[in-house]
């Protein structure tokens, strides 16, 4: 079982593309345009927050308080235009440095005071959820939702020309304008991380930090930098909670979301492409979850187990990559036996054999 | 005898340090809101930790409170229990603390990082809540009996026994069993167990969640929530039983489970400091290479201690529903019990008697910070505060270094190995 | 003709507060143009220490460095860099995802706008190669090549810097003899190209053979610094450990007794499955000693774990005293007897995080009096650390203290202590006296020929060929995993065994 996983690594990778495109496919035409659209528009922050936790793990820095800067984010974003009768697009924008704020001050506790990283992320992430009540009630006075005429939701944009494509056009078109930032964070990040200079310092960093500092790079400022991007990331996706769906805010509104885009990212192996469709999957799961909840008909399929699936093929993907390990390396053993056993025969044929002059 | 205390006392300086430090920046945001630190913390402290009567830091002690004839009299706060004392309810809500901190730190004790304990008291909450009343129904339908009410004394007795025993024992071995997972991917294929139990938290509570939404729903209240338990599985609080005389526990559910964790914390205490077993763990957790050496079974100790820490999690997620809430209401399983556990060790440092210390103060600043709410305050100020202890106390080797350094400018030579002799590091 | 030194350093100051070691005191150190000068002292010394702090790795508490001249305070290696300092580390710093090109061009990329040019780099690393005459293929994956090929980028990687001032830590201590000797070459050519190479080394055969000077330290101090020419190698040991050094360990001939040990066709794979140890044989006896010797990493560890049950066998097998303790645990291994003095004490040999009661008892704890019916008995336990730490001479720690703060010494008698206790029938001791000063290296070799005496039957791992030919009774030289040849220790001549560590065979009739 191990060594065809192993000899097969290649067509296994490749199966499990194969069966992603035809799941997505099979998602597409099965499941109803409105059920997609809202899939798309879950996914959301998930995209965003996974990036968030890759571009750290891939400094080397496992961010465990995604959910802690999201929550900020989506608090920000509308306790700034609380009765300002702003643009939501500053509360979007104070969101994001907010979050990149916080992404910053975790990156100095941790690699200058030398905190220890996990502590500092759960008291982090609790400090955030207790502080953004405290002023919810102290500085506007309310319970539970945060809310105000003022506050708007942000607008949709129709894509020009691809909205009038048959079919695809009005699923990818009519969204607001963080859905499209976000397909274009994937790229950017990929770009970011194959193509650039930092990019690749970050890596390096992440792979093997005492190979970065001798030659010569900053590690501490390359970590500070994606750790500080990271929270930015984390802070936008933060806003589209609170703007992007609705226009309030909840006591804990992510509600855990930042742990599952922490799991999504480390599913996809921490890569961007690989992060996105699984956030899409987790996406469509949520949206069909909330429709069939919604829907009279009862369904052989429960809604909430659908939004385990994911979960669980994070847990069987760690197995996987684990397996791989050691799959890889009794098969080594195996062939290094079947060699000397074959040498040493050999050997012992020479000394049998009369000897040639 | 001196020296223990001092080293008792070099354990301590830094998280009471911390706490200071928490308590002191937590009145910046007290300050924010527009009240006066000092009067807001004794509040706090005394709608936390004090009885009736209490007003300020002083009245934890000795509190003056008038008596049914109107006239002033002088008590010895802790054990005035007069309508009710602070220190009940921090019982109570310390239980599940005081579980899950012992299950996070005999994982840690073991080199595992698990920070399982969440995901493993949901689910031993559910099994718990599940057989609470299945188990019951059962046996009345085979007794023929209508309900608990209706059977006779001895019936009754017994199954009081029976029921919660079987209950509490199945949401431990469920929670043993999940946490036993995360523990054999690490012994077995290397899975990182802080990241394997957090998707593992995940799933539970998402799972628990469905449970309760679907299947285990009862009825069509507005928030989804399981049927009660039986009364035969109700660990009956104190007020209600056993001491349903004493007016200290009135207002508190406080009830056996605080004895339960108690007892467990003593037993978790002799397992890991007195036992070959606890023994073997620890030496695991402090170098693997030289457990494996010595002959020590690593795989099996860290196994075993995983089990252990899951099973005190399922019993801290089945006391909570036998002992307190009696049913399991929406939102129940995302509140993160397990994860204060988790705080909890940190903050302890191991050390078990902490634990009980630091379970009952953020239990009691939980809290006194709820009904602060009462006045002008969100109870979240409890959380702001306990978030800053914890961050302080992390802070432990920037503080030492800080301190060394200084000691170093001022002494160079002092301290500085020149011969081979051992030079004992001072300890701070 | 007074030439401008590539490097001064004086009055080299650095504490370690987390260990307690003053690593340099009071420190002065120069190297001029063009000489390939050997930094040489013990485990310990502060060797690295130092040359970290002239790269930027470590921060000195106090020091005044001259690079050609220039007063300079180096905070980071970019700025030594800059400087034209290069390093090549001890462990190698490369990121094993990454080709030969991005690790000898990481943080130097050739950019535009901060987009890299992959194919210039590729075409720039080739180019390098080619006018140093160390040929690398630029696109190969880094993790996939060999220990002497990663050494050679890491050369590159300094020399693409532009580096004058060359600092190679250790540099053969991973290489065959032959790519040791490629190695040489050039190292003698980069300094008669005029740049200043620090060779960090403690063989001092190496020095004879590439260095024009050398600087000796001990115990974070400089001892001196001399023209190789002038110097002898037993002059250089003896500034090394800082007295006359005597090697020959007093002892009888060995009296042998039965096979104790049997290895017979042993394969071990080591780390992620790569062949380590091929079809080894061999058997120690009661009452001999029996020596491994071997350059480091040719298939000790793996072997001797194996024979320690810390490591699965491939094929052939073990036999203890008759037994078959090939797929045997620990503990079972070594309730038959078994005792190991292990390589690395730090994390294997004894737990730091605990006091010396817990680390004396590690291997009978099971078992009365330290325990009865699974609860520990503490009273025993702290006899016996009491009467180990009398008998081994062991400067205790405080009470209950953890042993953190013990010398290298002294843990290394602790785990002496408690393996030989209870009188072993098969000691292995790899690397017995690894970092550990002249004291207890005396001591430990006394010991373990008391042993011997005393009819246990043990196994020697040794990289120092002197301890191996001075302890020895019979001595297997191990090359590539293999057993080259057993010699009688009386035979057997610093030469001989020196060809067959390389990998060469002896002719007899020659
Ligand atoms: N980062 C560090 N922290 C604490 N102690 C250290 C550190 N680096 C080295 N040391 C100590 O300094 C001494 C010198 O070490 P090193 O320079 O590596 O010696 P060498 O290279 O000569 O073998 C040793 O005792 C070592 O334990
Ligand atoms: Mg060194």
């Amino acid at each position: 079982m191990l060594e065809l996983m192993v000899k097969y690594q290649d067509d296994l990778r490749r199966t499990l593309l194969i069966g992603g495109v035809i799941l997505t496919i099979l998602v597409f035409v099965a499941l109803p345009t409105n059920v997609i659209q809202s899939g798309i528009r879950l996914s959301t922050p998930f995209v965003l927050g996974s990036l968030a936790a890759l571009i750290a793990s891939r400094a080397g820095v496992l961010n465990l308080a995604i959910e802690g800067k999201m929550l900020l984010g989506s608090f920000i974003a509308v306790a700034v235009l609380f009765q300002r009768d702003l643009d939501p697009a500053v509360g979007v924008l104070a969101a994001t440095i907010a979050g990149g704020v916080l992404g910053l001050i975790f990156a100095i506790l941790y690699l200058q005071i030398r905190v220890n990283l996990i502590i500092l992320a759960l008291a982090l992430n609790l400090f955030v959820a207790n502080a953004t009540v405290f002023f919810m009630r102290t500085e506007f006075g309310v319970f539970g939702t945060l809310a105000d005429p003022s506050i708007r939701g942000l607008p949709t944009y129709d894509l020009p020309i691809i909205k009038d494509l048959p079919f695809i056009g009005e699923l990818i078109s009519g969204y607001n304008g963080i859905v499209y930032i976000s397909w274009m964070m994937v790229v950017a990040i990929w770009v970011l991380l194959r193509k650039t200079q930092f990019g690749r310092h970050i890596r390096a960093v992440g792979e093997n930090k005492e190979a970065a500092e001798t030659a010569g790079i900053n590690v501490t400022r390359v970590q500070i930098f994606a750790l500080t991007l990271s929270g930015m990331l984390a802070g936008f996706a933060g806003s589209f909670f609170s703007l992007g769906i609705l226009s309030q805010f909840l006591e804990n509104m992510t509600a855990g979301r930042g742990w599952i885009a922490l799991t999504i990212s480390l599913f996809a192996l921490e890569r961007p492409l690989p992060a996105f469709f699984t956030s899409l999957f987790f996406g469509f799961s949520e949206a069909l979850s909330l429709d069939l909840q919604n829907s009279e008909t009862v369904s052989f399929l429960p809604p909430d187990i659908l939004l385990l699936m994911p979960q669980v093929a994070a847990i069987g993907a760690l197995v996987l990559v684990a397996l791989r390990i050691r799959g890889s390396e009794l098969l080594k053993r195996r062939q290094f036996v079947a060699q000397f056993s074959k040498e040493l025969g050999d050997l012992k044929r020479m000394v049998i054999s009369p000897g040639q002059d | 005898m001196l020296k223990r205390l001092q080293i008792v006392g070099g354990h301590a300086a830094i998280p009471l340090f911390a706490v200071l430090l928490g308590l002191v920046v937590g009145s910046f945001f007290v300050f924010l809101a527009g009240a006066n630190p000092i009067q807001v913390y004794d509040q706090l402290f005394c709608e936390g930790f004090g009885s009736r009567g209490c007003e300020t830091f002083d009245d934890l002690l000795i509190v003056e409170a008038e008596n049914d004839d109107g006239e002033l009299e002088t008590h010895f706060a802790p054990f005035y229990g007069e309508r009710g004392h602070g220190m009940a309810i921090v019982l109570e809500k310390a239980t599940p603390l005081i579980l899950t901190a012992l299950a996070a730190t005999i994982a840690f004790k073991a080199g595992m990082f698990s920070i399982g304990m969440d995901g493993q008291l949901v689910l031993g909450a559910l099994m718990a809540g599940f057989l609470g009343y299945w188990i019951p129904d059962q046996i009345y339908a085979a007794t023929g009996v209508a309900d608990f009410e209706a059977a006779s004394s001895v019936m009754r007795t017994v199954m009081h026994i029976v029921v919660p025993t079987l209950a509490i024992s199945a949401a431990m071995i469920v929670g043993a069993i999940y946490s036993w997972f995360a523990g054999f991917l690490k012994v077995k294929l290397n899975v990182n167990v802080l990241i394997s139990t957090i998707i593992l938290n995940a799933i539970a509570v998402q799972f628990v969640g469905y449970m309760i939404n679907f299947p285990l729903r009862a009825d069509f209240n507005n928030i989804a929530r399981t049927r009660a338990i039986d009364d035969s599985a109700w660990l009956v609080p104190f007020t209600r039983g056993l001491f349903s005389e004493i007016e200290w526990f009135r207002g508190s559910r406080t009830g056996v489970g605080i004895i339960i964790a108690l007892i467990a914390a003593f037993v978790i205490w002799f397992y890991l400091w007195r036992s070959t077993s606890g023994y073997e763990q620890r030496m695991t957790s402090g170098s693997s290479l030289f457990a494996r050496f010595s002959g020590i079974a690593t795989e099996k100790a860290a196994l075993r201690a995983m089990l252990i820490s899951g099973a005190l999690s399922g019993l801290a997620g089945a006391i909570m529903i036998l002992g307190v809430e009696r049913r399991i209401v929406d939102g129940f399983a995302s509140s993160g019990t397990g994860f204060d556990g988790v705080l909890v060790a940190i903050l302890a440092r191991e050390s078990i008697a902490g634990i009980v210390l630091v379970a009952m103060f953020f239990a009691g600043l939980q809290q006194g910070a709820i009904n602060l709410q009462f006045g002008d305050l969100p109870r979240q100020l409890g959380g702001i505060i306990i978030a800053l202890i914890i961050l302080f106390s992390a802070m432990e080797n920037f503080f030492r270094e800080t301190m060394s350094r200084i000691r170093h400018r001022i002494a160079p030579d002092a301290m500085t190995q020149t011969s081979d002799d051992a030079v004992p590091v001072e300890s701070g | 003709m007074e030439e401008t030194l590539a490097v001064e350093m004086r009055h080299v100051r650095k504490y370690f507060a987390s260990s307690n070691v003053l690593a340099a005191n009071d420190v002065d150190f120069e190297v001029r143009q063009g000489e390939v000068h050997a930094l040489v002292g013990e485990n310990g010394a502060g060797k690295t220490t130092l040359m970290n702090m002239l790269y930027g790795l470590v921060h000195p508490d106090h020091a005044e460095i001259y690079v050609y001249g220039e007063p300079v305070r180096i905070s980071h290696p970019d700025h030594a860099i800059r400087l034209g300092i290069g390093m090549v580390h001890q462990h190698f710093k490369l990121v094993p995802s990454f080709t030969v090109a991005e690790n000898i061009m990481l943080g130097i990329e050739p950019n535009q706008f901060g987009f890299i040019n992959g194919k210039s780099e590729a075409e720039i690393v080739r180019e390098l190669a080619q006018n140093f005459g160390l040929p690398v293929d630029p696109n190969a994956r880094v993790s996939e090549l060999s220990v002497g090929m990663q050494q050679r980028v890491e050369i590159l990687k300094t020399l693409q810097r532009d580096a004058r001032i060359l600092i190679l830590d250790e540099p053969t201590a991973v290489l065959t003899p032959q790519e040791v000797h490629e190695l040489y070459n050039v190292i003698r050519r980069l300094a008669d190209d005029g740049r200043a190479v620090i060779l960090i080394t403690h063989k001092l055969l190496e020095v004879k053979e590439v260095a024009d000077r050398v600087s000796v330290m001990r115990r974070g101090k400089m001892i001196g610094t001399h023209d190789v020419a002038d110097v002898t190698i037993r002059d250089m040991a003896n500034m090394m450990v800082g007295r006359e050094v005597i090697l020959q360990v007093e002892k009888q001939p060995a009296t042998p007794g039965d096979v104790v040990l049997k290895v017979e066709n042993l394969l071990v794979a080591g780390m992620g499955g790569v062949p380590a140890v091929f079809g080894v044989s061999f058997d120690v006896r009661a009452g001999e000693i029996f020596g491994i010797a071997g350059v480091s990493g040719n298939g000790q560890t793996e072997l001797i774990e194996a024979i320690a049950g810390l490591r699965p066998v491939d094929g052939g097998r073990i036999m203890l005293l008759d037994h078959d303790i090939t797929d045997v645990n620990v503990r079972t291994r070594r309730t038959e007897g078994m005792a190991h003095i292990p390589e690395d004490r730090m994390t294997m040999g004894l737990n730091l995080q605990t006091n010396l009661d817990e680390n004396v008892i590690v291997t009978s704890y099971q078992k009365p009096p330290f325990s009865s019916y699974g609860i520990l008995n503490f009273q025993p336990m702290r006899e016996l650390a009491a009467r180990l730490a009398k008998k081994y001479q062991i400067a205790s720690a405080r009470v209950g203290e953890e042993i953190k703060t013990l010398s290298g010494g002294n843990l290394q008698k602790v785990v002496l202590a408690r393996e030989l206790e209870g009188e072993p029938k098969f000691i292995i001791a790899n690397q017995p006296t690894r970092g550990v000063d002249v004291g207890s290296i005396e001591f430990v070799h006394k010991t373990l020929v008391e042993e011997r005496d005393g009819g246990a039957a043990i196994l020697l791992v040794s990289v120092e060929l002197e301890e191996i030919m001075s302890l020895s009774d019979r001595i297997a030289v191990i090359f590539e995993g293999r057993i080259m040849a057993v010699l009688d220790a009386a035979d057997a001549t610093e030469e001989d065994l020196g060809i067959l560590m390389a990998g060469g065979t002896l002719d007899k009739k020659e």
